[in-house]
């Protein structure tokens, strides 16, 4: 055996050599018989898969396949092995027990008529030629056939160890711009040698570039602005003006944020979006201009300038996921970026609910009022930041604030103030929607809305019928997503004290979240099949209407573009969902010419209309934005009518 | 008993050497060795020591270690203009005191020998050594190839005169090194030559071979490695083309035209280096050839100049879906075409040009042409426009390499299944299968003049063959190991191919001899090319690096800094000689300054460090996505192409 411990560690073992012994039916070989047996056998195969390589290097691979094997023993004169064909890798298994370790290959059992009545397989595509240009001149031109002039590797690198950038400028220049004869014979004259800085010029394309995309980003031509944001979640090479578009957006929401223009910000976190998903970018260095921005329009107290009739909780949400995005690509143990997060947003639910605990010292009474001002938009924004970042984060940080969110839901919901009943409302929705799945892992059955009312406070027996609601549907529970929420949304109707109230804010929620399905997977496209039996929701195709303003009857924040209110029957309808397309918004970024709507219908006519505007809390910017002023903003935005391309 | 006798007479004939009587007679009796054996001892000196000392050894397993041990300490110890060529010594000392130890059936001791100095060797030896040391007993040398290789050839070392005579010395003065003694005499060809000893750089320059380095007399020979005088082809269609060109051009032809002019100045110069145009029979030219070599020189005198400054503009042909199926190809000469050879036996072609691929038209139809009309050879073709691409089928394994011949009426293929076939572009149909080699076939080449190809192969020949032969006209035999890749020269007088003995070897067309052996590679060669002038070589070995050799000497011009990370298999030189581009499976193709190149090996080699030369020679690299390179080419008017294939974002 100590000669199985050879350097080049491969030598069968006379234990593999029994067993092969054994199965082809030599019950017992005898030690010296079978130790010959392993030395020879190893001889022999070494000497095939030395020439073997051989036939790999004429094929020009780099990975040994069966094939090569093959010919190597014709070449010998040996026979192939037939029908061991394995496409791309061998799936060798391991299994070790008894002192004995064992390696095989999982043959699992085949049904012939499964396979001769599946449909046939596809046809493989044909092998193709296309031609595209390597090179222009001895400049490789950026463009998604070529390779990304920085590699994503090199640019973290870059971002953790800036020095590797200046220790190899020549690199640079070689990989990127053209040294032209003249700039070639400065550098070879150039006898100092100044202290190499990373290079920000941009070359008069990228700057044109960086022009036309920036307008095209926040201009008013949807189509342009979808090329655009493709433009920028494709194109390799845009690593030169990472930095110029990362001020653009962090300049433009702070602009934007002051002058509550909800139109702007949306498009400035659809850029983020697409530079996220960029495959050839590294955004590590720009974090500290894009999560300020991001969170901003998660949590900041006022987005839009009507709060209660613009859809801002489509941008929180939104940008929610985006938050959830970053952390979940760039958290490492040193940057510790999601804890970071996280305890920004708790912080916004920390406070109060401490407070509350040590039943009223004077301090802290104080402490108390300063955070009953928390915005209930800001609540909500830091809610479905937390929910973003997964159900553990909801157990540890949301659930144990309940009892004190509740109590701010159950004032502003009777309250005076429209757009803070609104804003109840949809918290509530949203706590309902995050906490559910949670809750219904921590607690056993039966589910008493007793026990509920006493651990959670106002929110208690929601949560109760919410839960019930999740167990009821297990796929829906276990998804958790966005499937859940068009399940548990019924409970709120008789639960609620204003039902209709409840059912109108509820649905600018639902929105998004049939939304969130489309980013997410644009597989489980429509809510349909897990649609609660109250609740009605159709789905219309409409053709796109010009965008029009929107309309502020009395019906506030309900917006009807299908002229079709006779799919929807009345009374026990309470929302449709206007979409044009089946396809939902699957390729909503897309290029979709028309662009598709979502929007909600409420049919409840008898609302009692909550349009006693109060008025908005006048424009207090949240932390993490610096107001500038005397920043020209951009021109009023356009009426913000459609909220689909956030898809 | 004869051969077991032979140390019982060689202790006789010492004994009666030294006169010892009685032992003699006691050993006689007791080895009952007869009398008239006895008389007729007359073993000359040299292999009475041979025997004894092989006895010796043969019982003592440990005297190999510390001989080896004892020549280390020689080599290290010696001055520095000694030390690096004597520690050429070391390896195949090495190597076969390893054989000799099993052969001796010392396993365990050859086993522990190999472990213990095996890290010691150099670098690029350790791929040899891994094959070596699967070797574990005496039945598998027989038949091992590499051990063969060893047994059955002498190492080539090369010493300065000095080097080898404190060599001598040192063999003399120790008593213990017999076995070195022994090795040296029987598997180690000394080389001597007058001069200094070479340096570290030097030595290792031109070490490499699988069996040392190649010997000066081996490249003696002249190599006529000027071009041919090119027959005076254009002056027939040049009025043709120049009418042409003022219908089409009428404003820029008197540019050109001078143009064209320089050109014709500049050739005609003989070159005392070129061979005569008759040394070997060419083809006469057709008149479609004719034509063909017009629109060349008319598409030529349009090339852009190129050079450092100003870089080609490379057009990328990506395969799709090919799957690690698509193996070589290649693009004819007026890039028109471009053919892959794939795993699944078949290979394709591709029109690159709006012009689709036609076929000929049916016997029957044929008939009806008349042949002295004019344009019999559009008419031959089927009218009606075919498809952009066109399967070839006939083969029967892999196609290792595909090739278009200069007039782009014909292709050739070789293949795994050890056969080379001839392709007619006009039926598109295999016309000819080439059978000759035993194993597969790696490469295969036209001359550049046509009707000659060459093909090398796994069985270690090369083989010169003429489309109208079914045998190959010369064998070339010499190769230690597979012949990878092949290369004909511009004049069509020389083959040049390179194998996995790591050697270029350069044979004479007429004579069918070895004129050139170049040692210097460290991995195996796959793919060499002349450049324009004839006067250069290229190399790229597996282990990505990049050699250029001179062909007047054979040695290595330089080398390039290593740059590609794994196996080169393109090289093309761009048409007006100045830029090396070369492209590997590391999915990188990079571009190098060949007039820097030969300026410094022809001028005065200057020792500058290897970060200037990386500047000074590699002009530019371009990666591609994950897609290896499998041909690189060259158009007439200097715009690089290059074939590649996707594999996939993974």
């Amino acid at each position: 055996m100590g000669d199985s411990e050879y350097a080049y560690g491969t030598s069968l073992s006379v234990d593999s050599m029994k067993v092969i012994a054994e199965s082809v039916g030599v019950a017992s070989l005898a030690d010296e018989a079978a130790k010959e047996l392993a030395d020879d056998v190893t001889y022999r195969l070494k000497t095939i898969l030395q020439d073997a390589v051989k036939f790999m290097h004429h094929s020009r691979r780099q990975k040994l396949s069966i094939a090569d094997i093959d010919y190597t023993l014709k070449a010998k004169n040996n026979e192939c092995q037939y029908g061991f064909v394995q496409p791309d890798f061998v799936p060798f298994r391991f299994a070790s027990g008894g002192g004995r370790e064992l390696h095989f290959i999982e043959e699992k059992e085949i049904d012939l008529s499964e396979i001769l009545y599946a449909p046939p397989p596809k046809i493989p595509l044909d092998v193709s030629v296309r031609a595209h240009w390597l090179s222009v001149d001895g400049v490789q031109p950026t463009v998604p056939e070529n390779p990304p002039p920085l590699s994503k590797e090199v640019q973290k690198l870059e971002s953790v160890d800036p020095i590797t950038k200046l220790s190899k400028p020549t690199n640079k220049d070689a990989a990127g711009k053209p040294m032209c004869g003249k700039a070639a014979r400065l550098k070879a004259s150039e006898s100092v040698h100044v202290k190499q800085l990373a290079t920000h010029e941009l070359s008069v394309e990228q700057q044109l570039y960086y022009k036309e995309i920036t307008e095209a980003c926040v201009g008013s031509d949807e189509g342009r602005r979808a090329e655009a944001l493709q433009s920028l979640a494709c194109d390799p090479g845009l690593h030169e003006m990472l930095p110029r578009m990362c001020t653009f957006i962090s300049e433009g929401v702070k602009v934007n944020v002051v002058q509550n223009n909800l139109a702007l910000l949306i498009y400035l976190m659809r850029m983020v979006k697409a530079l996220l998903d960029n495959q050839s970018l590294y955004l590590e260095k720009y974090l500290h201009e894009l999560i300020p921005s991001v969170s901003t329009c998660i949590v900041s107290r006022q987005l839009c300038l009507r709060p209660e009739m613009d859809n801002h909780w489509a941008l929180r949400d939104f940008a929610a996921r985006l938050m959830a995005q970053i952390c979940k690509t760039f958290n490492t143990s040193t940057n510790n970026l999601q804890t970071r997060v996280t305890r920004l947003f708790a912080k916004a639910l920390q406070c109060p609910s401490q407070t509350n605990n040590e039943t009223g010292n004077g301090p802290s009474m104080a402490s108390m009022k300063e955070s009953e001002k928390t915005p209930l938009a800001s609540l909500y924004g830091a809610v479905q930041g937390l929910a973003e970042l997964g159900p553990e984060v909801v157990k540890v940080f949301i659930l144990p604030r309940v009892r004190w969110l509740g109590e701010r839901v159950e004032g502003a919901l009777s309250g005076l103030g429209g757009a803070d009943r609104l804003a109840a409302g949809n918290l509530k929705h949203q706590l309902l929607k995050v906490l559910a799945p949670v809750v219904r892992q921590l607690r056993q059955p039966p589910d008493l809305p007793e026990d509920y009312k006493r651990d959670y406070g106002y929110l208690g027996p929601s949560l109760q019928q919410a839960v019930s609601k999740v167990r009821a549907s297990p796929s829906g529970g276990g998804s958790g997503g966005a499937v859940a929420v068009v399940t548990c949304t019924p409970p709120l109707v008789p639960s609620a004290p204003s039902p209709s109230i409840i059912s109108h804010t509820a649905k600018p929620v639902e929105t998004v979240t049939s939304r969130n399905v489309v980013i997410a997977s644009p597989a489980p496209q429509s809510p349909a099949p897990s649609t609660p039996p109250p609740q009605k929701f159709v789905i219309v195709t409409s053709q796109q209407k010009p965008p029009q303003a929107q309309p502020s009857s009395s019906t506030g924040h309900i917006v009807v573009h299908s002229s079709q209110p006779t799919v929807v029957r009345s009374q026990n309808v309470q929302s449709v969902v206007v979409t044009s397309g089946p396809s939902g918004g699957a390729g909503g970024a897309g290029a979709a010419p028309p662009p598709q709507k979502v929007v909600v219908v409420g049919m409840q006519q008898p609302t009692s209309s909550s349009n006693q505007v109060s008025q908005a809390p006048v424009s207090v910017v949240t932390k993490p934005v610096f107001a500038r002023g005397g920043c020209g903003g951009p021109p009023p935005p356009p009426e913000l009518d459609d909220l689909s391309h956030l898809a | 008993m004869g051969e077991k006798s032979a140390p019982f007479l060689a202790v006789l004939q010492l004994l009666r050497k030294y006169n010892l009587k009685g032992t003699e007679e006691i050993l006689k009796k007791e080895a009952s060795l007869s009398d008239v054996e006895c008389d007729n001892l007359d073993l000359p000196e040299v292999e009475l020591a041979n025997i004894l000392t092989a006895h010796h050894t043969e019982s003592d397993p440990y005297s190999y270690e510390c001989a080896y041990e004892s020549l280390k300490k020689f080599v290290e110890t010696s001055l520095d203009i000694y030390k690096y060529e004597l520690s050429t010594l070391l390896y195949p000392v090495f190597v076969h005191m390893y054989l000799m130890l099993i052969l001796h059936d010392h396993n365990e001791h050859a086993f522990n020998f190999m472990e213990k100095f095996r890290s010691e060797q150099e670098d690029y030896c350790q791929d040899d050594l891994k094959k070596l040391s699967i070797v574990k007993n005496k039945n598998q040398i027989k038949g091992n190839e590499l051990a063969d290789i060893y047994s059955s050839n002498k190492f080539t070392v090369q010493l300065s005169r000095d080097a080898s005579s404190q060599l001598k010395r040192y063999l003399q003065e120790q008593k213990s090194s017999t076995v070195i003694i022994n090795i040296i005499n029987k598997h180690i060809q000394l080389e001597v030559h007058d001069g200094p000893g070479r340096t570290q750089a030097q030595v290792r320059a031109t070490t490499g071979g699988v069996l040392g380095e190649a010997t000066r007399n081996e490249n003696r020979a002249k190599v006529y490695y000027g071009l041919l005088k090119e027959p005076d082809i254009h002056v027939l269609p040049l009025p043709v083309e120049d009418e042409e060109e003022v219908e089409e051009t009428p404003d820029k032809s008197k540019k050109k035209k001078a143009k064209k002019d320089n050109i014709f100045i500049k050739k005609p110069k003989s070159d005392p280096n070129a061979p005569p145009n008759d040394r070997i029979p060419l083809p006469e030219l057709k008149e479609t050839d004719k034509l063909e070599k017009g629109k060349a020189l008319r598409e030529a005198s349009k090339r852009i100049q190129l050079g450092p400054e100003s870089l080609p503009s490379i057009c990328f042909y990506t395969l799709l879906n090919s799957g690690n199926t698509a193996i070589c190809a290649d693009i004819c000469d007026d890039s028109t075409l471009l053919a892959v050879g794939f795993s699944y036996s078949v290979i394709k072609v591709w029109t690159l040009t709006p012009v689709k691929l036609r076929g000929m038209k049916s016997a029957e139809k044929l008939q009806d042409i008349d042949r002295e009309a004019g344009d019999v050879l559009v008419r031959m073709m089927e009218e009606k426009d075919r498809d952009t691409s066109r399967s070839l089928y006939g083969h029967s394994g892999p196609v290792y390499k595909v090739a278009f011949d200069p007039f782009k009426t014909l292709l050739l293929s070789c293949s795994e299944d050890s056969s080379i076939r001839l392709w007619s572009l006009q039926c598109w149909t295999c016309v000819v299968v080439y059978r000759g080699h035993v194993w597969p076939v790696w490469d295969v080449r036209w001359s550049p003049h046509g009707h000659y190809f060459a093909s090398g192969g796994h069985d270690r020949t090369a083989r010169l063959w003429a489309t109208d032969h079914h045998q190959p006209l010369r064998i070339f035999v010499g190769h230690l190991s597979d012949v990878d890749c092949i290369q004909f020269h511009p004049n069509s007088n020389y083959i040049a191919s390179g194998s996995s003995d790591r050697t270029i070897r350069v044979w004479d067309c007429l004579t069918g001899a070895q004129v050139r052996i170049m040692t210097g590679h460290k991995t195996t060669v796959f793919v060499v090319s002349f450049s324009v002038c004839g006067r250069w070589l290229a190399s790229g070995g597996s282990g990505g690096e990049v050699l250029v050799w001179d062909v007047a000497t054979g040695l290595p011009a330089t080398l390039l800094p290593p740059s590609h990370t794994a196996p080169v298999h393109a090289l093309a030189f761009s048409r007006d000689g100045t830029i090396l581009a070369s492209g590997s499976i590391d999915c990188n193709v990079k571009l190098w300054d060949f007039t820097a190149i030969t300026d410094e090996a022809t001028g005065e080699e200057v020792a500058s460090n290897n970060a200037a030369k990386e500047d000074k020679f590699l002009l530019r690299s371009y990666p591609t996505k994950n897609s290896p390179i499998k041909c690189l080419h060259f158009t007439r008017r200097n715009l690089l192409l290059a074939v590649g294939t996707y594999e996939g974002s993974s």
